[in-house]
């Protein structure tokens, strides 16, 4: 609405009138200050000034602008009703001042005499003085004296009543908390149910999805387990080979009944932890237990197994439901049975691993996987590779799992050609989607690099360049 | 490298191979299997040891491979 070309000139008389009609003393309050925009926003003077409305204009422009005609008043004001947007175009000031500000400055302003609120005066008892006067209706009515809401109270009193009122119970953590990675894990885990079924991999996620299931439940006294501390593992880790083969991963067989739980009762997985949280302060506020016989009944079965186990599932409202047959199935040897039906044909022994066709699968040799691995390792730890046995296993468990994999992958390109053999053209198709052949690294300088001279040989034979 | 004359067992690693796929697995693709292999065993333990230098250990526990496997799997996934 200004003209683009300030002028400086602004008429002495102007200004005066200006002033005498704001009381703040802003001088360049003119013609603007009479269209009707400016109603839109209440702003007590005081506001005014401080916020500086007319600074969305330069003083030169402003003054230059003032029309001084009625015909210019009036073609202001028209090209004021016609752009009623062109506020937005200014500078942000005047947006930024919502009615919270004002709200605000309003707060600021009554801050200091204002007065915590007192509850209203409790109701006096009813004037004895009306009480003879009424007739009977009136005093039928009058019998109980329904006590009269209290207006308001004071915050001091809300307050206690909160108080008073049970504890909110503490937040349900869906997550353990010092499992960072496993954020990316468990949306792939719950899509792949198939995959699970594929893939005795997953064997890998089900001792994991128990283990966070008995996280929860004991949060404090597992919560050191992000930091490895290395001993206490290997500790774990011979323990788990006495009871599992296959799950390695389990933490001291702690859980694995929960997770029978889980998988007896069809609970939507991953099951919810349930009774752990708000067991503590219901138990705290109401006084709330389990009834005794109840946890009598449940822990006597139990109590031959896992020794703090039975103590810690008692406290669990859930397990009233289970049935004793779980815990008498309990037996060492099968533990890992009943997680999943996969698991069942993992027989105890070292090579009797079977794979999902059926057929037994060698493992890799311990020798090879630790000289692969010092091989890898200790490049700049110092020529120090001490890969030390649960590692080893921790090793062996994953190259399994990677040639279990591998071979499913290999498996579909090769029938992808429609092929019964995985040829060598399978394998460089699989390396060329890791990303370890392109086109500056080929097969060969890989190989060249990795491996001995007489493997070189085989290959370069069976292979075309 | 230190030339080892037996790097690996070649009947092994086809037999491990051919009992998960289901499939043959031709004369030297064993070999190239085996130096994918290699190629994840070098990224394992290299995201082992970065880890468990972040955790401040020393060695390579079984705790850091842990927690690497999942991801370098993924990444060798074809």
């Amino acid at each position: 609405m200004s003209t683009p070309k300030p002028r400086g000139r602004r008429s002495p008389r102007e200004s005066d009138v200006s002033e005498s009609f704001t009381p703040i003393g802003d001088t360049t309050l003119t013609g603007l200050q009479r269209l009707p925009i400016h109603t839109r926003y209440p702003l007590t003077p005081s506001r005014l000034a401080a916020s500086g409305t007319p600074s969305r204009r330069t003083p030169h422009n402003r003054a230059a602008a003032a029309p001084s005609t009625p015909y210019g008043l009036r073609a202001m004001q028209r090209r004021a009703a016609n752009t009623p947007a062109r506020d937005r175009r200014k500078s942000g000031r005047m947006q930024r001042e919502t009615t919270f500000d004002i709200l605000r400055n309003l707060g600021r302003a009554l801050a200091p005499v204002s007065q915590p609120i007192r509850s209203s005066p409790r109701e006096e008892k009813p004037e004895p003085g009306l009480e003879p006067e009424k007739d009977e209706i009136e005093e039928l009515d009058n019998e109980p004296e329904i006590e009269r809401p209290r207006l308001s109270l004071p915050l001091e009193e809300v307050e206690e009543q909160e108080e008073a009122s049970p504890e909110p119970r503490p937040p349900r953590l869906s997550l353990a908390f010092e499992e960072e990675d496993i954020t990316v894990e468990y949306p792939r885990r719950a899509t792949s149910e198939h995959d699970r079924a594929r893939l005795s991999m997953m064997s890998f996620g089900n001792p994991r999805l128990s283990e966070n299931f008995g996280d929860a439940t004991r949060l404090e006294s597992d919560s050191e387990d992000g930091d490895d501390t290395g001993v206490e593992h290997e500790d774990r880790e011979n323990q788990d080979e006495t009871v599992m083969s296959q799950g390695a991963f389990d933490r001291g067989g702690e859980t694995e009944d929960l997770g029978r739980f889980n998988f007896d009762f069809n609970f939507p997985s991953p099951p919810p932890p349930p009774a752990d949280d708000m067991n503590g302060p219901l138990n705290d506020d109401e006084g709330f237990e389990l009834p005794p016989v109840d946890l009598a009944q449940d822990t006597v079965p139990m109590s031959d197994e896992s020794d703090g186990d039975a103590a810690m599932a008692g406290e669990f409202g859930l397990d009233l439901n289970m049935p004793s047959r779980v815990s008498l199935s309990e037996s060492p040897g099968i533990v890992g049975g009943g997680l999943r039906d996969e698991d069942t044909f993992v027989v105890q022994g070292k090579q009797k691993k079977l794979s999902r066709h059926g057929i037994p699968v060698p493992n890799m040799p311990s020798g090879v996987v630790r000289k692969l691995a010092t091989r890898f390792a200790p490049a700049r730890a110092g020529s120090k590779a001490k890969i030390s046995k649960a590692t080893l296993a921790a090793i062996e468990q994953a190259s399994s799992w990677y040639f279990e994999q591998v071979a499913e992958d290999l498996a579909a390109y090769s029938k992808h050609a429609g092929r019964k053999t995985i040829d060598e053209s399978d394998v460089m198709t699989l390396m060329r989607r890791q990303r370890h052949i392109n086109n500056s690294t080929t097969v060969f300088s890989l190989a060249s690099k990795h491996l001995p001279k007489e493997l070189l040989q085989d290959m370069r034979l069976s292979m075309p360049p | 490298m230190a030339a080892t004359q037996k790097l690996y067992p070649r009947g092994t690693v086809k037999r491990i191979i051919k009992a998960q796929s289901n499939c043959n697995v031709s004369k030297n693709a064993d070999i190239l299997i085996f130096l994918d292999y290699m190629l994840f065993m070098q990224e394992l333990v290299r995201e082992a040891s970065i880890r468990s230098r972040k955790t401040g250990d020393k060695t390579i526990g079984p705790n850091s491979i842990r927690k690497v496997t999942e991801r370098t799997l993924r990444k060798f996934k074809g």
